[in-house]
């Protein structure tokens, strides 16, 4: 407490000028305790307005929900909304603010977020779902409900995630199709150990197999060939453009994994690596589905009729909720590469 | 076997009771209703209509209202066997007889079901939306407290009770909530709460003691079906604050509010709720839709309600429908003119809002019956 508050009190020089609450914090603690939690917002609202921390009032009004045990400030039950704070909380807020200033992610910050109704873990430097992801999830799961139901002797789709992250994408698919299987890949040791941590948090690690493999290496596709063919490619690439990567805000450069977003010069590297691995694994009309740049679509489009060999056709484009170009549908129209099918063994997870 | 035709004895004389306990089964039993059956009333003149020539209202009630008339009048012949000097005939006669009024109370329950309509929306979900009205801080704390009484009515009829909106005030009331009810029948039940409440009691921040009087109003919005209302895509607008810039992997926003219009009928719908934005999208959207269903059944029900003293829909929202007396502990719906006392446990949302919630559903039938009767038939 003594530590945060000599930190604190460097940090914040706006208010305690003005002779807010925090000008007599020091000398009259208890005072403090009797701040309410509508009072504690505004406080660290203002600190961050004043700091020109981004999403200042939202910042301030998650880090002090979460404390009290709420998703967001809106969903706090009323009586916690005057209720003074205990001293642990408010060294609780004390501390997470403090991170923010530092212009750490809210996300990183609580440890934790919300992805298509999942509570998931969330820790640096393992890129934050973006709400837009959300949105391909929901194709994805829209495309499976249309398909036929009689698939394989399994059951369910077998899905290949390239890039799992926290395991956003993987884990919302598995809780939502629960005949499916998945295989997660990711090149981060972090994002494997944070994808294992999710998926046992919720419950899901039966159905999911997590492979630390970097898909732009030669011949990483080979692989992933004993896991079989697979229905479905779902992938939220680094997609970033290389010369956009230094406009980022502070939050995700300093603390987000840059491999999970700068997708080198046009943001294809990671792109074209993995359509070439999903038309070696894929079954035939197989789909990929694609989180893009909304400059992609046109990108991606030429460079897949420039490689028939690929047996790769641009289904469909779909725009995100903010009108952009963000979703593509692939789907792989000719056989399958180097062996029929019937030569491959199925999946078997343990 | 004789205890058991007794108890039907029973309870069937106590169901043609004109005064008693007021009790849960809907619809047939309460008093008005039993006035309606009444030899030469309106209803009476009216099923003998239809058992006669009639049809007019189907054929099932026709059916109903004849097998009805032949009973009775099987029971007034067999009453006359009660005198009979033959204590065997006697015995015999007093069994049919009870059998016979037993057959009469389900006939009556039966015909009761045919003449009142079930509403279309009765079986669907409902949105329920409480707004603090006059009264300041004392007004947002009642409705607070009435959010609370509703949550546990919920629990108590083992409905799902899903918050949509939160908008609290600053001393811990509540300017105005929204929520997703969802379970058997709980559009049936809740609808008559819809109107506005008042409050008589002395305020917590009340310093000289003085009963303060203070409203707040309650909207029950049916929540309709993928079939009941179809919304195209195009007429909606979606904000978000992740609207300008890259959005995607660029950015990393945490405000996850979702608001969305209606563009023809600049109807709005918002949510701030969850942290996930497509969980707010859906909540949003769950608003929208019962707001655009209830603008759409509105004409109608408006129709069809105007002349009752119970209103369900935006008509009935104005009407003040219910006083909590705290210093009389007493809860009265003007509506019925019903008392109850004991307002802690009517608040706790159990057994006594039920009791009113279940006179209001059988006083609308009486009136729906009234109303179906007067109809040319």
């Amino acid at each position: 407490m003594k530590v945060w508050g000599r930190i604190l009190w460097t940090l914040l020089p706006g208010p305690r000028r003005k002779g807010g609450i925090w000008g007599s914090w020091a000398p009259h603690a208890p005072l403090v305790r009797l701040m309410s939690a509508t009072e504690l917002v505004s406080h660290w609202a203002a600190v961050f307005e004043e700091k020109g921390i981004p999403e200042a009032r939202e910042s301030s009004e998650y880090i002090v929900a979460h404390v009290l045990g709420a998703q967001t400030f809106q969903s706090l039950r009323p009586a916690l909304w005057t209720q003074s704070l205990t001293p642990q909380q408010l060294q609780c807020v004390q501390e997470m603010s403090s991170h923010r200033l530092q212009r750490m992610p809210v996300q990183y910050i609580l440890g934790e977020w919300d992805f298509q109704g999942l509570n998931l873990k969330m820790a640096p430097p393992v890129f934050i779902p973006r709400p837009e992801t959300e949105e391909l999830v929901d194709w994805v799961l829209e495309e499976e409900a249309q398909r036929p139901c009689a698939l394989d002797a399994q059951g369910g789709p077998l899905i290949l995630e390239i890039g799992c992250g926290s395991g956003a994408i993987a884990l919302s698919l598995l809780s939502q199709l629960p005949q499916s299987r998945i295989i997660a890949v990711d090149k981060a040791e972090a994002a494997i150990c944070l994808t294992h941590e999710n998926a046992h948090r919720l419950q899901l690690q039966d159905r999911i197999r997590i492979v630390l493999l970097d898909v732009t290496l030669e011949r990483s596709w080979a692989h992933l060939l004993p896991w079989g063919p697979v229905d479905l490619v779902v992938s939220n690439p680094p997609y970033i453009f290389h010369q956009d990567m230094e406009h980022l805000a502070p939050e995700i450069l300093s603390y987000e994994d840059p491999a999970a977003l700068d997708g080198g010069k046009e943001g294809m590297n990671v792109i074209i690596h993995i359509l070439a691995l999903a038309s070696r694994l894929l079954k035939n009309s197989g789909s990929i589905f694609l989180e893009v740049d909304p400059r992609h679509p046109g990108l991606v489009g030429s460079w897949l009729r420039s490689q028939p060999d690929l047996h790769l056709e641009l289904m469909a484009v779909r725009k995100d909720f903010c009108g952009r170009p963000r979703f593509m549908h692939i789907r792989k129209s000719g056989p399958q590469f180097d062996s029929p099918e019937n030569a491959w063994p199925g999946l078997q997870l343990a | 076997m004789l205890t058991g035709l007794l108890w039907a004895a029973a309870r069937c004389l106590w169901s043609r009771g004109a005064t008693g306990p007021a009790r849960r089964s809907l619809s047939y039993g309460s008093p008005p209703l039993e006035e309606l059956f009444a030899r030469g009333g309106p209803l009476r003149t009216f099923l003998e209509r239809q058992a006669g020539q009639g049809q007019a209202r189907g054929p099932e009630l026709a059916a109903v209202a004849r097998l009805l008339s032949e009973k009775e009048q099987e029971l007034r012949e067999t009453e006359g066997l009660l005198q009979d000097e033959n204590e065997d005939l006697r015995k015999l006669a007093e069994n049919e007889v009870t059998l016979c009024q037993k057959e009469i109370t389900q006939l009556k329950h039966q015909i009761i079901l045919l003449l009142v309509p079930s509403e279309e929306t009765d079986e669907n979900d409902l949105i329920l939306e409480v707004t603090a009205g006059v009264g300041g801080q004392e007004a947002m704390l009642f409705t607070s407290e009435m959010f609370e009484m509703y949550r546990q009515y919920a629990a108590f009829k083992r409905w799902q009770f899903e918050p949509l909106e939160y908008v609290s005030s600053e001393l811990g009331g509540l300017r105005h909530a929204s929520v997703s009810i969802g379970g058997a029948d709980a559009y049936k039940h809740m609808k008559f709460e819809g109107g506005v409440h008042r409050v008589q009691r002395i305020p917590k921040t009340e310093k000289q003691g003085r009963i303060h009087t203070s409203t707040m109003t309650v909207a029950i919005l049916p929540q309709p079906t993928e079939i009941n209302l179809v919304i195209n895509p195009k007429d909606l607008r979606i904000d978000t604050k992740r609207a300008s810039g890259a959005g995607g992997q660029h950015v990393n926003t945490t405000d996850s509010a979702v608001r969305i219009v209606h563009l023809p009928t600049g109807v709005v719908s918002e949510c701030q709720q969850e942290r996930s934005q497509l969980q707010n999208r859906e909540k949003a959207m769950k608003r929208l839709r019962a707001k655009l269903y209830s603008m759409h059944l509105e004409e109608e029900t408006s129709k069809r309600y105007n002349a009752r003293k119970i209103q369900i829909g935006t008509k009935g929202r104005s009407e003040k429908i219910r006083t909590y007396n705290f210093p009389q502990n007493r809860v009265t719906d003007h509506r019925i003119n019903k008392s109850l006392h004991d307002l802690e446990t009517f608040m706790q949302g159990e057994d006594l809002l039920d009791e009113l919630v279940q006179s209001l559903a059988e006083y609308s039938n009486y009136e729906a019956l009234v109303e179906a009767i007067s109809q040319k038939a």
